[in-house]
């Protein structure tokens, strides 16, 4: 009998200890603290956050004392009591249901308190706090800043592109702001500091990396909105230039050995470029038009100055495909190719949609070019045809009135936003150009290669808001024009008459109307 | 057997007893889950609609385009004359034109437009003349690819529809009962599409019907 009744005593300390362990668990799980600004109308609160088993947590006392807000501390019911003009919230330890007028709301996460400190989870702030100040809280999934009630933040994008000498970073915001570059040497970092607060970012941080520039994070955890930008021994000079009304940014980091070759930024592009470019004459950014550094050429006659080149398929997505050869590295090494001809031709800024094996949907291609104001955008396909001895290749535009007749109809004009898929249309005709132009010189340069213009519903050219065509070369399912399509003399050969027919189209465009 | 003590002896009976109530709902889990299974082998599946002939005997024959890429030349699609039975119903004859799509050409002039083993599911008109058509992912896993390609494909479908059958305004493509971005990544599917004789060998405005 006594054995049993040890055993059982055993079992119960131990059943007791787990219990314990459990109860404790979320207490013990810490993270080392950080801060949180929380952006009021007229200032500027910082907390201190923790992270307690994957959930952040905020100071409940710091927001209501930093709100000047009154409340009750009850360590013997182990409550907490906030309150505002006729409203109240009550918070007990451990518990994640807070009773905000007497009605409970539930958190996803307990409220706790340890050390003589209230922790509440962020959701308190929609949940609990907005209740009782009548202010909105606002927080971007994932985000490490509130903004409060009327608030009004710059929303930030961030681009990284690598160019020929340069790495240029591409900050836009949605309302104008200034910048302020700072430069640390020593410790290999450039700040640029937003003014005025708040910035909220799209991204916290740039997945970008290449010889010039380590890193890109934005942070605003002591209430000054900065991005920093951590760069290599490589670079030589930052240079920033500001575009269109102080809401677009370029950040140029310039390498070494080239620097001095690399041209200085000049700020006023030609009167030709603006006028040519329909899209500018909306009056949105007539006064100051971005500088492209690297795209004004010495004659300044150049209309198109970036050019989006798209290298077809990618990744899982191979294309079609022919004994030695894929579409998907075809079109990927003609684009480099390519982007060297028009870089070295024209001078102009060109931007591949991928420079890897990655897979891309169509509106992410598009995108591209959109984000980065692309004045043209190509992309490149390899044809296969069921017909053996077919030797066609084609230049796309999208179909005429594509989509346009099947929104028109349902929604009978009224319309606030263009849809997505209906940014094709302004730019239709003088895709049609930039094709017909094409399919001529690539018809005269390569002897025996057909390039007809056709239209078709071409997903990757719906969306795009400049001139765009696609060219489908050469048949994979022809020995010959495989074999034409995987010799680098024949790639670098299409790859210049391509150029030299873009060149021909940059002279000076013709203001349409 | 005096040497056992009681409390063992007590252990061992309540272990057996739980060991019996624990088997007993085993097997009766087993049991239900196994009833489950063949009730569920038993009963049709309540959401295929019985197959009913697409026309009957009684029907008059019409001549139809059926779009096909054909073997040599510059154009997209040709058209190739084929029959079918004019059926009351509007959907029989969309069956029956989409069928003829997916079989294939007759002759060697023509090459086949959809990719083998693409079965035609399901479809669908609005009451505004949208044609809904729903094929297996075949259609989209099997297809070589290209520009062209995809393009003589998707209008092979639209065009030998909306050519014959004047009721119809529009086709809307689904694959595998779902919406698809583009076939082969190349055609935007997201969008009923209308026709487009400029891809084909045939005049604009020579309807049939």
């Amino acid at each position: 009998m006594k054995g049993i009744f040890r055993t059982t005593v055993l079992i119960a300390i131990l059943l007791a200890g787990i219990t314990a362990a459990l109860f404790l668990h979320p207490l013990m799980i810490r993270a080392a603290d950080s801060d949180l600004p929380i952006y009021l109308e007229d200032s500027t609160i910082l907390l201190k956050t923790q992270t307690v088993k994957g959930v952040l947590y905020l100071p409940l006392a710091d927001i209501v004392k930093n709100l000047s807000l009154p409340y009750t501390n009850d360590t013997s019911q182990e409550a907490f009591t906030v309150r505002g003009s006729n409203s109240q919230v009550v918070m007990t330890r451990n518990s994640a249901s807070i009773s905000v007028n007497n009605q409970v709301t539930q958190l996803s996460s307990p409220v706790l308190h340890d050390n003589g400190t209230w922790l509440v989870p962020m959701e308190f702030l929609q949940l609990g706090l907005s209740r009782v100040t009548a202010t909105e809280f606002r927080r971007r999934a994932g985000a490490p800043r509130v903004f409060a009630g009327g608030v009004k933040a710059a929303e930030l994008t961030m681009i990284s592109q690598t160019q020929a000498a340069l790495t240029r970073l591409t900050l836009r915001t949605s309302t104008p702001v200034t910048l302020q570059l700072k430069r640390e040497t020593a410790q290999h970092r450039a700040i640029l500091v937003f003014a005025p607060k708040p910035v909220d970012p799209v991204r916290e941080n740039l997945d970008f990396k290449d010889r010039l520039v380590q890193s890109i994070n934005f942070n605003d955890s002591d209430g000054s909105p900065k991005v920093i930008v951590e760069v290599s021994d490589d670079v030589s000079d930052v240079r920033m230039l500001s575009a269109d009304e102080n809401r677009v940014h370029f950040v140029d980091f310039l390498r070494k050995t080239e620097a001095t070759q690399a041209a200085p930024p000049q700020a006023a592009p030609g009167p030709a470029a603006s006028a040519a470019d329909p899209r500018r004459q909306d009056g949105a950014s007539t006064t100051a038009t971005p500088a492209r550094t690297v795209s004004t050429s010495t004659t300044g006659t150049i209309g198109i100055r970036v050019i989006v080149i798209d290298p077809g398929h990618g990744g899982t997505d191979s294309g079609v495909s022919a004994m030695d050869g894929l579409e998907k590295d075809l079109t990927l090494a003609i684009a480099r190719k390519l982007r060297t001809t028009l870089q070295s031709q024209l001078g102009a800024t060109v931007l591949l949609t991928r420079d890897s094996d990655v897979p891309l949907t169509s509106e992410a291609r598009a995108a591209v070019a959109n984000n980065n104001r692309a004045d043209l955008f190509v992309s490149l396909h390899i044809g296969y045809s069921a017909n053996k001895s077919d030797l066609s290749s084609s230049v796309y535009v999208i179909q005429e009135n594509f989509a346009a007749a099947e929104l028109a109809t349902k929604e009978k004009g009224q319309r606030l936003f263009l849809p997505w898929y209906l940014g094709y249309a302004k730019n239709r005709p003088l895709s049609m150009k930039v094709a017909g132009i094409l399919s001529e010189e690539l018809g005269k340069s390569l002897p025996g290669w057909t390039f007809p213009v056709r239209s078709g519903p071409v997903a990757v050219l719906a969306s795009t808001t400049m001139p765009a065509i696609l060219i489908e070369v050469g048949n994979l399912n022809n020995p010959a024009s495989t074999q034409a399509l995987l010799d680098a003399a024949f790639q670098t050969r299409f790859s210049a008459t391509v150029a030299g027919a873009i060149e021909r189209l940059s002279a000076p465009r013709q203001p349409d109307k | 057997m005096n040497t056992i003590p009681r409390h063992l002896k007590i252990g061992v009976v309540l272990i057996a007893i739980a060991g019996i109530i624990s088997a007993g709902y085993f097997v009766g889990v087993v049991g239900r889950i196994r009833s489950m299974v063949r009730e569920q082998e038993t009963t049709s599946n309540p959401f295929v609609a019985p197959t009913a002939p697409l026309f009957s005997s009684a029907d008059p024959p019409a001549d139809v385009k059926i779009f096909f890429p054909p073997g040599s030349g510059m154009s997209i699609l040709s058209a190739e004359h084929r029959t079918i039975f004019k059926s009351g119903e509007l959907s029989n004859r969309v069956k029956q034109i989409l069928q003829i799509v997916v079989d294939g050409p007759m002759t060697k002039e023509f090459l086949p437009a959809v990719p083998k083993d693409t079965k035609l599911q399901e479809v669908f008109i609005s009451n505004d003349g949208v044609l809904f058509v729903d094929f297996s992912s075949a259609l989209s896993v099997n297809h070589p690819g290209g520009m062209i390609n995809e393009q003589a494909t998707i209008y092979s479908i639209v065009d030998s529809i909306l050519y014959n059958l004047p009721e119809i305004h529009q086709v809307k493509i689904l694959i595998g009962g779902t919406e698809q971005e583009t076939l082969a990544g190349h055609c935007l599917l997201l969008l009923p599409l209308e026709m487009d004789l400029s891809i084909t060998s045939e005049e604009e405005g020579t309807h049939a019907n």
